[in-house]
């Protein structure tokens, strides 16, 4: 059997990671694959309900990442997210969930080494913890089977 | 608490002029039931009572469906007022709402009664099986004197109160125009029970929330019974995007009781009116006081203690915990 891949969906914030991760792009800077990327205005958009919802349709961990603090293209959506995620992440921890799968990253547009740096620390943790199999959608109680 | 004390306060606040009409406790039409009642006159008061069975929320009844303070436009012209009996929870309540902007404290009259804690229904009902016919309660020098068909029973308080109210912090109603009877003070809070659970390894916290949420059958009792679950739109209800499905089957049971428990993060005032609800006995409180210690850990926040206060998750500060991020 093949290595565990993890699947990661990444929330990227227009202004700031998303440029980050097109800038990694086009220096040819390798990251491993493993990321999905969904582009958003800012991470204040994120519902920390896509955390949960994103899990438990098969991803195995999330990345929000947006501007630094203080550099959000509207003013303070990046504060307003931290504080969102610290909770949620806190409440899934309570919950069982392993809060290594939830994470959260500040990206500037500047940032490419760093934005491939960080999926692939994340990928790697994600990797260490394995795939998470009690939080996909059930049938009737029972997980669904793979394919 | 004197209830002839609590009668003639109503009947004050309906003599005035601007008060529509007081929401309150009556009697239940049978065994240790509580029901609330709409009072409109002066000659009405006298059905009016409190005793330690009076454990919903009558916040609930001034944002629920189908019962609307007063029509919009009517609301600056009038100025009607709503009377409305409230406890130490019921008062933090309050100003979390009105916090919020959910209701605003120029329609209200509040009359606050300091609470010593309520009896918990399943408790009780479970000791005193069988009971159809109407219940007096009082309680006296650490004893619940439990009257039922001229007998009485005497029951040491510790073994009928709810859990919640064991630990109250806020017995006494903290924004009240008229408080009825003498101010109590509250106790420390405790979290041992969290930071047990908290201890544990993922697997067995989740072991532990899989034979919890799996019983659960999704009435919404929980919800419904919440003074904080107020929202005309509930996330729960909608079918565009569909949150969580009708389906129950333990992975929706749990993106619902996610999706409550964030919702009131920094916002459960720790009445603990979902757990009593809760038809299978879901450890609900858990859940919202995991969150109520994180927010006052890493915030210095609680919610409820003040109606100018913004709601924690509208607001944040620079030096928020950022441990996490890479």
């Amino acid at each position: 059997m093949s290595e565990f891949e993890p699947n990661i969906v990444a929330f990227l914030c227009n202004w700031c990671s998303y440029a980050g991760a097109d800038l990694t792009g086009t220096t040819r800077t390798h990251y491993p694959p493993t990321v999905k990327v969904i582009r958003v205005m800012c991470t204040g958009r994120v519902n920390p309900l896509f955390v949960a919802q994103v899990l438990r349709t098969g991803a195995d961990g999330v990345l929000i990442s947006g501007c630094h603090p203080g550099e959000c293209h509207y003013m303070k959506g990046n504060f307003l997210a931290r504080r969102r995620f610290i909770i949620m992440r806190n409440l899934l921890e309570f919950i069982g969930i392993d809060p290594q799968r939830i994470r959260m990253s500040w990206v500037s547009a500047s940032e490419g080494k760093k934005f491939a740096d960080v999926i692939t620390e994340v990928t790697e943790d994600i990797k260490k913890l394995g795939p998470l199999q009690s939080f996909k959608e059930n049938v009737n109680g029972h997980p669904k089977t793979e394919g | 608490m004197d209830i002839q004390k609590l009668r003639d306060e109503a009947k004050r606040a309906l003599g005035r002029k601007e008060i529509e009409y007081l929401i309150g406790y009556k009697k239940g039409s049978y065994g240790f039931r509580i029901s609330p009642c709409f009072i409109e006159t002066k000659e009405e008061v006298d059905q009016l009572t409190f005793s330690p069975l009076c454990s919903l929320s009558l916040v609930n009844y001034l944002t629920i469906e189908g019962k609307p303070l007063l029509p919009a436009d009517e609301k600056k012209s009038k100025a009607k007022k709503v009377a409305l009996l409230v406890r130490g929870c019921d008062s933090r309540a309050l100003n979390q709402i009105i916090a919020e902007g959910g209701i605003s404290p120029d329609q209200l009259y509040v009359i606050g009664i300091p609470c010593s804690g309520v009896i918990d229904l399943k408790k009780i009902e479970a000791r005193f099986p069988h009971t159809p016919d109407p219940v007096d309660v009082v309680e006296e020098n650490g004893n619940y004197i439990i009257t039922i068909n001229d007998q009485s029973h005497t029951v040491p308080v510790d073994e009928l109160k709810a859990e919640t109210c064991k630990t109250c912090q806020y017995p006494t109603p903290l924004t009240c125009k008229k408080l009825i009877g003498d101010k109590r003070a509250g106790n420390p809070p405790q979290y041992e029970d969290i930071q047990i659970l908290e201890a544990q390894p993922p697997e067995e916290k989740w072991q532990f929330w899989q034979n919890q949420f799996s019983r659960c059958i999704r009435c919404y009792a929980c919800r419904n019974s919440c003074p904080l679950c107020y929202c005309d739109g509930c996330i729960l209800e909608k079918l565009k995007p569909q949150w969580v499905k009708r389906s129950v089957d333990t992975n929706e049971n749990f993106m619902f009781h996610i999706t409550r428990a964030f919702h009131l993060a920094g916002r459960c005032i720790s009445c603990g009116e979902c757990e009593r609800v809760c038809p299978v006995d879901i450890p609900l409180m858990k859940l919202n006081r995991k969150m109520e210690k994180d927010v006052k850990e890493l915030f210095d926040f609680e919610a409820g203690l003040d109606p100018e206060v913004k709601p924690l998750l509208n607001t944040f500060a620079i030096e928020d915990p950022e441990d996490f991020i890479l």
